[in-house]
Parts: structure tokens; sequence; C-alpha cells
């Protein structure tokens, strides 16, 4: 009887807690939805929280009706796609051997990899490879660079060896080469973390702008993120304004749009977790092995 | 998949040229191959262009031009910087407009040219310069930024064209447009690195007073500081804005336009010698930490702050948001800003109105120094500094583009666009035309970034140029932008100008501007027994972090100018 | 095993690494002659290769700066205290959420938890303004209507680390428990069956079963967390922090960012950039040496 009321108790307090915190996640969150439909006046006197006020639609049809704003966000996804598809291939194929202790050379190599995690040559000579590449102004220059990272592979193939060795064993017996028992056995069995490294390496590609600010001449390239951060900072130059001659007034864009546009680039990828989900199944593994 | 064929529209809508190209710059192209609109086509090309250019691949160019017979193979492209905001409006892209099309008609295609801009971040400029520059290629012929620090970094590196005889030969128009005062600031040592554009408008600040406070409590407008103290205090104990004890007496914020008016007003009067050697320039702006009064600055902000009668959290207020919500709820007796920054549409003052109809806010000019005179910075005559790399093998044709510019109404066209669509002229002041349709309003949504020659609208003398501004403005606070504007050029302290760039500024400009920030915080919030401790030692500070190299470089410059 | 057997059984591995191997060289290391700038004049028009070289005279520059001390001083701080406060969070959130009973609550907070991860920096530090701002702060607002003294949150500069902290917390742990989450699918649940046989109690339940399957995951990023001690990022500590508290938030990245790049010192900020790599590489080899003899662990 006590255990059961303590039980409850932990669940309780537990479910409260994590109510508080999933209500201070999801205010700033409203803050920027009431900002998006609120009247320039009330946002402007600080009026807004997470309650919209003097109710407008205007900033949104504003960002559906604007071309460009449809076509980033088709090219994201495309590149988002294409780069999360690749890094993971990658991924995969560097943290399977790499995950074998009897690997010979393998502390070498996890050592050439880990040192790139620290030591880089800076933005120049970065810029120079790209170029030298013949990738600038193309998608390839947002997407080779940043192929694999150390941090995820480190990741990955610590989930790799915790695959139980009998299991690969088994496999082997039964005459499968490497590259079966990767497809077969280790790549289902580690779905759960697949998911996640792609869920991070989406996400990474998707808010990820500065490379584009350095290798993306062409507006059609333009990923969202980057469009988002030209609003942006396109309200930060009012300092600017009479420093550049007052002739960039109209380029002031109301906060509204600003907040309406981060709703439209952030939706979309928001929902990539619940969707990931599907994939975060108990026991996978076990009953794998059960098996 | 082989070659194929696109349409080439850099500037003139008449042109076609086919390109042929690598496998490498298809498969490249290849995702967005489909999309092939021609605006499309147009970015396509140029970044063929500039893969061409960047190493390796042939691009051959063959022109077949319906109307003129110059876009041949002859044709030379000149390439210049523009800055991309992000803001292109429907139909046009940042290197493909109205104001494209007119340069490449009007100056390319009758000179056998072709236009090509490379577009540049503007929150990224230096940065993508630097690495443009570093990586030795790909570099525009024309490349400009606002920050003097990268100018005369470039300059002494020895990256930049030096342009005086070029100048001579080739630009008549562009040199007499800018005149000897503005040439002076690209100048180093004798050589024109840079082209500075000329700035039409020089007031930076004014300041602005709740004027239905003052008739609510009987007062008068405030003609000095001592004066503007007490209304402070009677805003502060009177609350005529019924504010419930929230009141704002002034408005303040860590940003200049709020400080340098007040602080500036304390500084006393110098010599010649103490301007030069005294001031310190920190990231193009000059600072008067050093001279005699900026103490006194300090102690009455102390003095306001630790009364209650300035903004509380202004050491947080960075981008001024916090101080415009205040105004426009209408907590703020007094503040001051950019001259013109209250006025714009859907402006501060319109929203104060919008949340109280009775709000007067009056443009006025209060911060008196000793001599009586209300003494402010204004700037330098000059707006961005245009530069041609040594690189650029294009050169002449460069200032000729430039010169082009400055000669005949090809600015005034290019800043105001078509009479009658775009604007009417008015006491030979271009009135915009706001009833246009937003095609034709869209048409010069980036000129302050293509006429780059000049620092806004430019009519032959300073009043017309502020009346351009006036016009600009909603109607009814044309009056009162007309005052901001006259007071923002009265008693104005000119930024000191070497013939040489101070090196020490260069290398601690950045982070003593910082420490200055820091200085204003603290001498402001500190309680009033430790203020004299606390400049003493923020001073020291101050000096050890780099203020004096500036100062000692400074009074070395100014005996070697003197000699 | 000789050569040829070995090789015979383990070629694929071989052919599985050469395309990782390839990128790791061509994109990381070849730019990586870039770290000589550290020992050159960088001249932005003679390039890397025609700069002038200066030796060591940048580094004896870069560590005699009075900022570098305290920028170093401050990173480690920082980042010590978010060793302790927000390196924990997201494995708790984590426990409390596999814990959770009612499902659909679960997956919708999950969703939730991690939103804050997605908002910009920028529209973060409006936020923390309106909500710790002395004046007009939302928390302010509530402190000094039930009579007390407003908090300083943001201008005082330990109120200031708390702030920093909590910020920290509530963007990155939500995103931080989706790893740990994908740890605990591997749990068996007959476990707990068992345990609950046992009569053992929650807590005993989550310290014997749930922590223990996570341990290799907490380890692998412990270890990667002490070799980023010195390295910091560049948004939070500036959007957050203000002139006010800058003997705390000024870091190394806004070091780097204000000294190398706002005045174009590229020798400068390579050679911040070379000290924060050597003294990353010492930690995580260092912290990788503990964690095999105390743990069983390696990441190497």
């Amino acid at each position: 009887m006590k255990d059961r009321h303590a039980g409850r108790m932990f669940d309780a307090v537990n479910l409260i807690a994590l109510l508080v915190f999933v209500l201070l996640c999801l205010a700033p969150f409203l803050h920027i939805i009431a900002i998006s439909l609120s009247s320039a006046r009330s946002i402007m006197s600080g009026e807004v929280s997470i309650i919209p006020i003097e109710i407008n639609w205007s900033a949104y049809s504003q960002v559906i009706s604007d071309s460009s704003m449809i076509r980033s966000l088709g090219f994201t996804i495309m590149l988002t796609v294409l780069f999360t598809v690749m890094c993971i291939l990658m991924t995969i194929a560097a943290a399977y051997p790499l995950s074998k202790p009897a690997l010979r050379g393998r502390k070498a190599v996890m050592f050439f990899i880990i040192i790139t995690m620290f030591f880089s040559g800076g933005i120049i000579p970065e810029y120079i490879l790209v170029r030298n590449l013949h990738l600038l102004d193309s998608i390839w220059a947002l997407v080779l660079p940043g192929l694999i990272s150390p941090f995820y592979l480190i990741i990955l193939i610590s989930f790799f060896q915790n695959v139980p060795d009998s299991l690969e064993e088994s496999a082997q017996i039964d005459g499968s080469s490497f590259f079966r028992t990767l497809i077969s056995i280790i790549i289902p069995l580690s779905l759960p973390v697949l998911a996640t490294l792609s869920l991070f390496y989406a996400v990474g590609r998707w808010n990820g702008f500065t490379d584009t600010l350095m290798y993306i001449t062409s507006p059609e390239l333009y990923p969202l993120q980057l469009k988002l951060y030209q609003l942006v900072q396109n309200n930060m130059v009012s300092q600017l304004m009479s420093l550049e001659g007052a002739s960039g007034q109209h380029l002031l864009q109301p906060e509204s749009l600003k907040a309406a546009s981060v709703i439209f680039a952030t939706v979309p990828i928001l929902i990539v977790y619940p969707w990931l989900q599907r994939y975060f199944v108990s026991g996978v593994m076990l009953g794998a092995v059960k098996g | 998949m082989d070659a194929f064929t696109r349409t080439h529209r850099t500037g003139s809508t008449k042109q076609h040229i086919k390109g042929v190209v690598s496998m490498v710059q298809k498969l490249k192209q290849a995702s967005s191959k489909k999309k092939a609109s021609a605006a499309l086509a147009l970015t396509v090309a140029t970044s063929m262009v500039l893969a061409a250019c960047g190493g390796g691949s042939s691009n051959t160019e063959s022109g077949t031009n319906a109307s003129t017979d110059s876009g041949s193979s002859k044709a030379t492209t000149l390439k210049v910087e523009v800055f991309d905001r992000g803001n292109s409006p429907k139909g046009s892209t940042i290197t493909n407009n109205y104001l494209t099309n007119f340069v490449q008609d009007n100056f390319g295609t009758p000179n056998n040219i072709n236009m090509e801009f490379v577009p540049v971040p503007r929150s990224e400029e230096t940065n993508k310069l630097n690495v443009l520059m570093a990586s030795g290629s790909d570099v525009p012929d024309i490349v400009f930024t606002y920050d003097s620090g990268t100018f005369y970094r470039y300059a002494q590196q020895g990256g930049l064209t030096d342009l005086t005889e070029l100048l001579d030969q080739y630009g008549p128009n562009l040199k007499q447009f800018l005149t000897d005062e503005t040439l002076a600031y690209g100048q180093l040592e004798g050589k024109q690195y840079g082209l500075p554009a000329k700035r039409s408008h020089l007031g930076k600040y004014s300041s602005f007073i709740r004027q239905d406070w003052l008739d609510k409590l009987g007062l008068p407008v405030p003609q000095t500081t001592d004066e503007l103290y007490t209304t402070l205090k009677a805003f502060k104990e009177q609350d005529p804005g019924q504010t419930g004890g929230k009141v704002i007496p002034l408005g303040m914020s860590i940003a200049p336009a709020q400080y340098e008016p007040l602080i500036w007003s304390f500084i006393k009067p110098m010599t010649e010698e103490e301007s030069y050697t005294l001031t310190q320039q920190l990231s193009s702006r000059d600072y008067p930490i050093l001279l005699p009064g900026f103490k006194d600055a300090m102690s009455f902000m102390n003095k306001l702050y630790n009364e209650g009668l300035m903004s509380p959290d202004f050491s947080l207020d960075k981008d001024k948001t916090k101080l415009s919500e205040n105004v426009t709820k209408g907590l703020v007796g007094f503040f001051s800003e950019d001259d013109m920054n209250p006025y714009y549409p859907d402006g501060m003052y319109a929203t104060l109105q919008k949340n109280n109809a009775n709000a007067v806010l009056s443009a006025v000019d209060v911060y008196t120094n000793e001599e009586g005179k209300h003494p402010k910075p204004e700037y330098s005559p000059i707006g961005m500094y245009i530069m041609i790399p040594k690189a650029s093998k294009h050169a002449a044709e460069a200032i000729k583009y430039l010169d082009w510019m400055a000669s005949g109404d090809n600015l005034f066209q290019m800043q105001n666009g078509v009479e009658g669509e775009n604007y009417t002229l008015v006491n030979d002041v271009p009135v915009v035309n706001a009833d246009a349709a937003d095609e034709i309003k869209n048409r010069l949504y980036n000129q302050g970034d293509m006429a780059i020659i000049s620092n806004g609208k430019q009519l032959g003398d300073a009043d017309k140029n502020v009346e351009a501004y006036v016009v600009g403005m909603p109607e009814k606070y044309q009056e009162d932008t007309r005052k901001a504007l006259t007071i923002s050029r009265t008693d104005t302290i000119k930024p000191i100008l070497f013939d040489k760039p101070i090196e020490a500024q260069a290398k601690y400009g950045t982070s003593l501007l910082d420490k200055f920030n820091e200085i204003i915080v603290k001498l402001t919030m500190v309680k009033p027994d430790q203020f004299d401790s606390t400049y003493d030692q923020m001073i020291k500070e101050y000096l050890a972090n780099g203020g004096q190299a500036i100062l000692d470089e400074r009074t070395a410059a100014y005996k070697a100018m003197k000699q | 095993m000789n050569a040829i057997l070995y090789f015979k059984r383990y070629w694929q591995m071989y052919a599985l690494l050469f395309l990782p191997v390839l990128y790791f060289a061509i994109f990381k290391y070849g730019p990586m002659y870039g770290i000589i700038i550290a020992f050159k004049d960088f001249n932005f028009f003679q390039g890397i290769n025609g700069s002038e070289w200066i030796g060591l005279d940048a580094f004896r520059e870069v560590f005699a700066m009075p900022d570098f001390t305290k920028t170093l001083r401050n990173t480690l701080m920082l980042n010590l205290l978010d060793l302790m406060v927000s390196f924990p969070a997201p494995l708790i959130l984590a426990v409390m959420l596999y814990e959770l009973k009612i499902t659909w609550f679960k997956k919708i907070s999950q969703t939730i938890l991690y939103i804050p991860h997605f908002i910009s920096w920028v529209i973060i530090g409006g936020i923390v303004y309106q909500v710790f701002g002395t004046q007009s702060g939302m928390i302010n607002n509530i402190v000094t209507s039930m009579g007390f003294d407003a908090i300083p949150f943001l201008t005082d500069k330990n109120d200031w680390l708390f702030t920093y902290l909590i910020v920290g917390v509530w963007q990155s742990a939500g995103w931080g428990t989706i790893i740990y989450l994908a740890a605990l699918t591997g749990i068996n649940r007959e476990l707990f069956e068992a345990a609950d046989v046992d009569g053992a109690g929650r807590f005993r339940k989550i310290w014997s079963i749930t922590l223990p399957s996570l341990k290799p995951t907490i380890v692998t990023l412990l270890i990667i967390s002490l070799g980023n001690m010195i390295a910091i990022g560049f948004e939070r500590p500036y959007i957050i922090g203000n002139t006010s508290v800058r003997d705390y938030s000024d870091v190394l990245s806004t070091f780097v960012y204000r000294v190398g790049i706002e005045s174009g010192q590229y020798t400068i900020a390579t050679v911040v950039g070379l000290f924060q790599a050597v003294v990353g590489l010492v930690f995580v080899l260092g912290a990788n040496y503990a964690s095999k003899k105390l743990a069983d662990q390696s990441i190497l």
C-alpha cells in the first residue's frame, strides 16, 4: 500500500514538474505567434505577450504570397533531405568499422578524426578549397563540407558497440559478410539512434546559414534561414539607416512579418521529430537478441 | 548531357548570350535545372562567369543581340559589388532589377561593357570582402565598405589601386562631383586609394520633448541643460502623463544617439591641438573620453540616474528597442535620437499618437555648453568608401562607370526614377509620388546601394538635400522633421581627420569601444559617493587597454602634420 | 592471424572507411594549412603563403593581453558551471519523460521541449530582457509587487550567472534529451517487471536499471564536453550578456570576434583558435584516459 502511494506521489510530482517545464518552453513560441498576428502599434508599444492584440493575418498572407519564400522553402527541404541522407550514409560507413576494436589501424583513424574536432584551417582556406573544387554557388557547397560530424560519429560508434557481439557472431557463422551484417543486423537494431542522428543532421542543416553567406550568391539557392537572417538583420540596421543616408527607410520590415517568417521557417522542421518518434520503439534490440 | 543554352540577362533585357559550360558546372546546377525561369537563368549565368573566372573552365560567350550589336565577344565585363539585404521585391532580384537594367542600358551597352553585379550580404560585408580579397580571384572590380578600418587596412596592405591618375584621366565629372573635401578622406599619404561617397546631410542628432506635458504643467521649453534638469524633475514629481509612477523623464539607452548629445555638450571648448590629440576615434566615431568635461558629463548622468530621472534599464538597451517602446507608451518626457527617426510612417511618433491622440512631441535643442551653444557631433562628409582592388584589370572602366554616374542627370535618375511616374518636381525638390503602383515604387528599392557615389539625395545645396528628406515624411510631420533636421545641423562638431591612419585605433578600437560603453554604464550607475574613485579607476583601465597607445600615436601624428 | 587472412576477413571494413577518410582528408585536412596564419603577419593580399613569418610573436602578444586572460577565465568558469548544471539537465529530463505513464502527453511534451532549440538567439535575447529586466521584467514585476526589492538578474554579475545558466538549461535541455531517449529504447522492460517482483521502489529502479543503461552515452557525452571546456559558443554569452556584466560575460569567442574579426586581425584570431585546439585535444585525451581507467570505456 505504502509503495503504491509513494509511486503515485512520484507520478504526480513528475507530471507537474514536466508540465511546468513544457509551458515554459512553449511560451516564447506562443509569443512569436502572437507577434506575428498583432498590429504594428501594439508590438512597438510592447503590449503583446502571448495573446495577439488587434489580430490580423496580413503578415502571413505577405509571406505566403512571396514566391521567393515558397521557392526557398522547396530548396531548403531538398537541401536538408540530400544532406541528411548523405551524412547518415557516410557516418554509418565510418562508424561500423571503427566500432570494431579488433580492426587494425582503428586508433590511428580515430585520432585522425578527433583532431578535426579541434583543429581547423579557418574561413579563408576553406573558401579557397570550395572555390578550387568548383563548388561555389552550388548546392554541393552546402552539403560536402559538412558530411561527417566527428561528434555524431563518436555517438554512433558507442551505440554500435552496444550491439551484443553474440548477434553479430552468429550472423558471421552463418556466413554473412560484414556488409550483410551491417545491413541486416546492425542498422535495423540501431534505428532509434539513426533517427536521432538524422534529426541532428537535418536540424543542423536547416538552421545553418553562415556557410551560405560565404558560398552562395544566387537567390535561387538561398535557404530559408538565410532569408530569415537577412530579414532580422535588416531591422537591426535601424541604427545604420542614418549612416547610410536614410535611403533605407522602406527597408524596415514590420516586426509581425519577421515573426510570421520565423514561424514559417520553423514549423516544417519542428514536425520532423514527432514523425521520427515512431522509430523510438522500446526493446527493438532485445527482441532481436531473444529471437 | 552535353552543352546547354541559357538566356543571359545581365542588365539588358534585349541581350542574349549563349553559354557553353563544362560538365562541372552542369553538375553544380543540375539540382536547380528544372526550375529554369528567366531570373534563374540570370543567376546561373552569373555564377558560371564567376566560376569561370575562379579558374579552370572555359566560358565562351557569343552574343546574338536584337537591338545593339555591341554585346559581342569583345565586350568587357565590369563586376560591381552590391549589398544584398534580402529585400528584393516581387519580380526583381538583386542582380536583375530596374536599376541594374538602367545601368546596363545607359552605361554598359553604349560602352560595350557587360555590367555584372556581385551580391554581398549587408551584414557580412567586411567578412565576405576579406575572404574575397584573401582568396585572390573573384574580387569585383568595384568594392565598397562603410568601415574606415577595413579601407585603411586594405590600403596599407597594398591591395588597392592608386586612383590619382585614373581619376584625372577618366573621371573629371566624378572629381568635380565628389569635391576635394570628400576625396581627402580617401587619401593615404598622398595617394587616392578610395573614393568616398559624398554625403548630402551631415546632421546627426536632435532632441525631443513632450510638448503636451510642458503645456499641462505650464512650463516653458527648457533652453539650457540646467533648465532641462528642472523640467525633468517636474516631470518626475508631477507626472503629467499620468503614468502611475512609471514616468521616465529622460529616455536613455546605450546607443550613441542617446548619450552623445548629452556628453558632447559638457565638453569644454578646445584648441585645435586638443581636439586632434585628445579625441579617441573608435570604430569610425570620435569619442571624447579624454577631453576636458567628460567627467562632468558622467557626473551629470550619475546624478540623473541616482535621482531616478533616467531609464533604469538603459544599460541593457543596445538597439533602442526599450527606448522606443517607452516613448510610444507615453512614459518618456525627453530624449535624444537620430534627427528624423521619430517621424517615419508607423514610427515612434505615429505610434505614440495612436496610443494617445493628445501627445505632442517637439524637436528641441536643449543641451548647452558653457558658451551657450548646443554642440553635437556631425557626420564626416562621406558615406561608403569605394575601392578598386589591385587585382582588378578594369580599373579604367570602373572609373568610367563612376564618372558616368556623376555626369548629367544619371545620379538623379538613379535616385529618383522617372519624372511623372516616381516623382513630381516641386520647387526643384522631387516629391515622391505616393500613389504610384508598387511596381513603380519598387524600382528604387535599393537605390542607396546602387547609386554608390552619393549618400542621400544630392540636389545642389544642404537645404534642398534636407528638403528631399522632409517631403519623404508623412505630411503632418513634415514641419517637425524640418525643425529636427535644422537642429541636427546647428553648432556641430566635425570629426577629426588625420592624413594617415592611426594604427593603434585600428588595433584597439573595437575593444576600447566596449570599454567605453562599460565606463558610461558604471559611472552612471555607481553610488554618488563612489563616483570619483570609480572614475579614476575606469580611466586608468581604459588607458592601459590601448587608450594611451592611441593618445601617443595621435600626439605624434599631430606633431608630424604640423611640421 | 597472418596478414593475408586478416585482410581477407577485414577488407570490407577498409572499403567502408575509404570515403569517410577521404572526406576528412579533403575537407578537414585540406584547409588546415591555414593554421600557419598564427605564425605569420597575415596580409590579405599576399595571402597565406606570401605573408611574412613572425614566429611566436603573435602568441606572446595574445598571452600578454589582459582581455585574453580575463576571457579565458570566464570561458572556463561558464563552461564549468554549465557542466554542473546544463550537462545533467537533459539526463534528468529524459528520465522524467521515461517514467511518464501517459503516452500522448509524453509524445507531445517531447516535441514541445525541444522547441527552444529552434528559436534564434536574437529572439531569445529580446525575451530574456522582457522576463528578467530589472525595471519592467515579468519576474521583477511580481517581486516588487510583493514588496521586495527588484533583483538585478541582468545587471549584477553574480545574478547574471544564474540567468545565463537558467536560459542555457531552458534552451538546450529538451534538445539534449533526444539522445538519451534513443538510448533508453534499449532497456529490457522485463528488468522492471523483475524489479517489481523484488519490491523495488521507483528511485531504486531508476538507479539500478535506467541509469546504468545510459552509462555509455553519458560517458561519451561527458568526454566530449570536457574536450570542449575551452570552446564556447558566441551567441549565448554575447546576447544574454551586456555592458554591466562584461566582467563575466566576455569570453574567448566574443574576444576573438572583437579583436580578430571586427578589427581584421586574422593572425590573432588564429592564435586563439590554435590555443583552444591544443588545450581541447589535451582535455579530451585526458578525459578519455581517465574514463578508460575508471569506467572501462573510451572513445579512442
